[in-house]
């Protein structure tokens, strides 16, 4: 499964058709690419490009009218509606454009939720929560509610937990969308660490020329199609 | 299990969320509570009051007579109340007192007057309030002293109408054993005024040595032996216990036996106040379902956001199921604050409804001789209520926890 070749994401002649009523919108028209371990890649393209939709198929939150997804090697078309929610659990994390936080919950137990999903011991979840929390630049707020932080802030507690499952994908559908430009330039200083350190890949959407210009790889698409795959050296 | 308890603090602090939508409905369900206490409360004090003064009336919570005194209740119909048995009924552990009595049909004449009335003899040394209703009500002369005591007791109406006063002469006139009409003379000790008419207007009490000795009856025999117990639901028991110690022709009956007419009221009442509170009930649910309900369709996102997460659907619905434990918890910790003062109020002053009534009011037969309701209710109901509180809680909350289970996390997430 994990010879070095092998993509740890890869889709193929991915469609995805919405109905709403009589009307079809094809979010998606036969997309493939690979992403390989260890990446940094942009999905960029203007707005209705089928960026989330493409995202949500490789985290299993939707699937393919027709082609094929596979993460690690495994077909998710395949997996039951149970395996799919542990490969979400256990292979990858998550970051939206606002709000992804549990609001509820503290900085340093959002940070730690999935690893108590995963099972993981207390000892474990604190170490590890408590580092990436520290490695976000965090450290002193983990005690905090989410509207106890900005909204940068938060981004990064979301970029912290989603690490924290030691994921194979950390998925980032416009993490940036909604924070300033010097705020957003930091969490992909963040992001691009994290990615050199624990060499977890790093797929995020943007339309942002400036946060996609801090990508290794940029993937161009139009109407659900790849227009482009550019990649920097 | 560390999981598990983090869902709980979760839904916890969920709860709390909308602080005052969750207010509302712990209110609603105090409320539903209160009411619910409230009425099983005086429903089990009036109708314990009624029971129980039914039985000092006559037979006791269980009374054993001739297995044919129901249906014909005459002097002839007598059964054996020796010593040796009312001594070993009272060795019941619920049986307080075993009685022996002597009640029937009299005339009463005097100079002026003759008038029919209902006797009671009984032995005044062994009886007190706690046995016979109108011991206490005494407003001239005195009560019978001792088993052979020849004097008479009498209504005040039913003295007013025989124009007598103290000592002054009766005549008794009844039919034996033997159907022979035999009449003997005594003298009023003593006058009763409970401001209930029909005891007033018709109520006799005789020493029961004086009235085996009238009617020829033997010194161990009696129209019944009246046994009361220390919770007439325990009654029906009671009986069938007692039963084993008899010989034909006597038999054990409970009051609801021997007062079907009062059982009927008592079990129709009982449930119409079921009807009601059913309905209540359901109100509240009502109320705790759409509180549940319309949180978890504010929250669709993020139950989206939670199922990326890799929350289950099992734990999504365990999310909200915790959510309406707590609400179940909680109001019935709102509701314990809520009656409890309320009800301790109730259960040792009461509600005086004398000036709702007047004087004279009797149910089902049954004189009310103290016009104050107290509220008192059996610990069965308390955990029914409680019970019932939970189930319901829980019920509102399956629908809610289905449908955050099944959020469909791309479509919620995308709404912003
Ligand atoms: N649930 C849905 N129902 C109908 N149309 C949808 C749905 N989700 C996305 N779309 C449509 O699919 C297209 C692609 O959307 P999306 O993947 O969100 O694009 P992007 O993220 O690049 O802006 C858009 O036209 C969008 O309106
Ligand atoms: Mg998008």
């Amino acid at each position: 499964m994990s010879n070095d070749n092998a993509p740890i994401v890869k889709l193929e002649e991915v469609t995805k058709v919405y109905r709403q009523g009589e009307t079809e919108v094809r979010a998606l028209r036969g997309l493939s690419f690979e992403v390989q371990a260890g990446e940094f890649l942009a999905l960029t393209g203007p707005s209705g490009s089928g960026k989330t939709t493409a995202l949500n198929m490789i985290g299993a939150l939707d699937t393919p009218s027709s082609g094929k997804v596979w993460v690690e090697g495994r077909d998710l078309s395949g997996l039951s509606r149970k395996q799919l929610s542990e490969m979400r659990r256990d292979r990858i994390g998550f970051v939206f454009q606002a709000y992804n936080l549990i609001p509820v919950l503290t900085a340093y137990e959002n940070a730690e939720m999935v690893m108590r999903l995963q099972g993981k011991a207390e000892e474990e979840r604190r170490r590890l929560a408590m580092e990436l929390l520290a490695e976000v630049g965090l450290e002193g707020l983990e005690h905090r509610r989410p509207d106890q932080l900005s909204g940068g802030q938060q981004q990064r507690v979301a970029i912290a937990r989603a690490i924290a499952s030691r994921p194979a994908v950390a998925l980032a559908d416009e993490p940036t969308a909604n924070l300033d430009s010097a705020t957003a330039e930091m969490l992909l200083d963040t992001m691009e660490k994290l990615n050199r350190e624990t060499g977890v890949t790093f797929i995020f959407s943007t339309h942002d020329p400036r946060v996609m210009n801090r990508a290794r790889r940029i993937l161009h698409l139009v109407d659900g199609k790849l227009d482009r795959d550019e990649r920097k050296d | 299990m560390a999981n598990r308890s983090k869902l709980a603090t979760l839904a916890w602090r969920n709860i709390w969320r909308n602080r005052r939508r969750t207010a509302i409905t712990l209110f609603g369900i105090a409320f539903g509570v209160l009411f619910a206490v409230l009425v099983t409360g005086l429903g089990d004090a009036s109708y314990g009051q009624m029971i129980d003064y039914a039985a000092k009336m006559g037979g006791g919570h269980v009374s054993v007579q001739h297995e044919d005194y129901r249906e014909t209740p005459s002097l002839d119909q007598t059964v054996r109340a020796d010593d040796a048995l009312t001594a070993s009924i009272e060795t019941d552990p619920e049986v307080l007192h075993a009685l022996p009595r002597v009640s029937g049909a009299t005339m009463l004449a005097t100079a002026a007057n003759s008038y029919g009335a209902f006797f009671m003899a009984i032995d005044p040394s062994r009886e007190d309030e706690s046995t016979t209703a109108f011991l206490g009500a005494i407003s001239e002369g005195r009560m019978l002293e001792g088993p052979d005591d020849k004097g008479i007791v009498l209504g005040a109406t039913l003295a007013e109408n025989l124009d007598v006063e103290l000592d002054k002469k009766v005549v008794l006139t009844m039919t034996d054993k033997s159907g022979e009409i035999v009449s003997g003379l005594t003298r009023v000790r003593g006058i009763v005024k409970t401001g209930a008419p029909s005891l007033d207007g018709g109520l006799a009490l005789l020493s029961i040595g004086h009235a085996r000795e009238l009617l020829g009856y033997a010194p161990d025999e009696s129209t019944q032996i009246a046994i009361f117990v220390r919770d007439h639901r325990d009654s029906a028991q009671v009986a069938a216990r007692i039963r084993g110690q008899l010989q034909a022709p006597s038999v054990a009956l409970s009051w609801e036996e021997s007062s079907p007419e009062l059982a009927g009221f008592i079990a129709m009442k009982m449930g119409s106040n079921w009807i009601m509170q059913v309905f209540i009930m359901v109100l509240m649910a009502a109320g705790i379902f759409n509180t549940l309900f319309v949180s978890v369709m504010e929250r669709l996102r993020e139950f989206g956001i939670m199922a990326a997460l890799g929350f289950s659907r099992l734990q999504l619905f365990a999310l909200v199921m915790w959510e309406s434990v707590w609400i179940a918890i909680f109001g019935l910790v709102a509701a314990a604050a809520f009656t409890g003062p309320l009800y301790y109020y109730l259960n040792t002053k009461g509600i005086d409804y004398s000036a709702m009534v007047g004087e004279g009011a009797e149910v089902a037969g049954v004189a009310l001789l103290e016009p104050v309701l107290y509220v008192d209710i059996y610990f069965v109901h308390v955990l029914a209520i409680a019970g019932i509180v939970v189930v319901a809680t829980l019920a509102a909350g399956l629908y809610p926890a289905w449908r955050a289970g099944r959020v469909p996390p791309a479509d919620a997430i995308r709404l912003v």
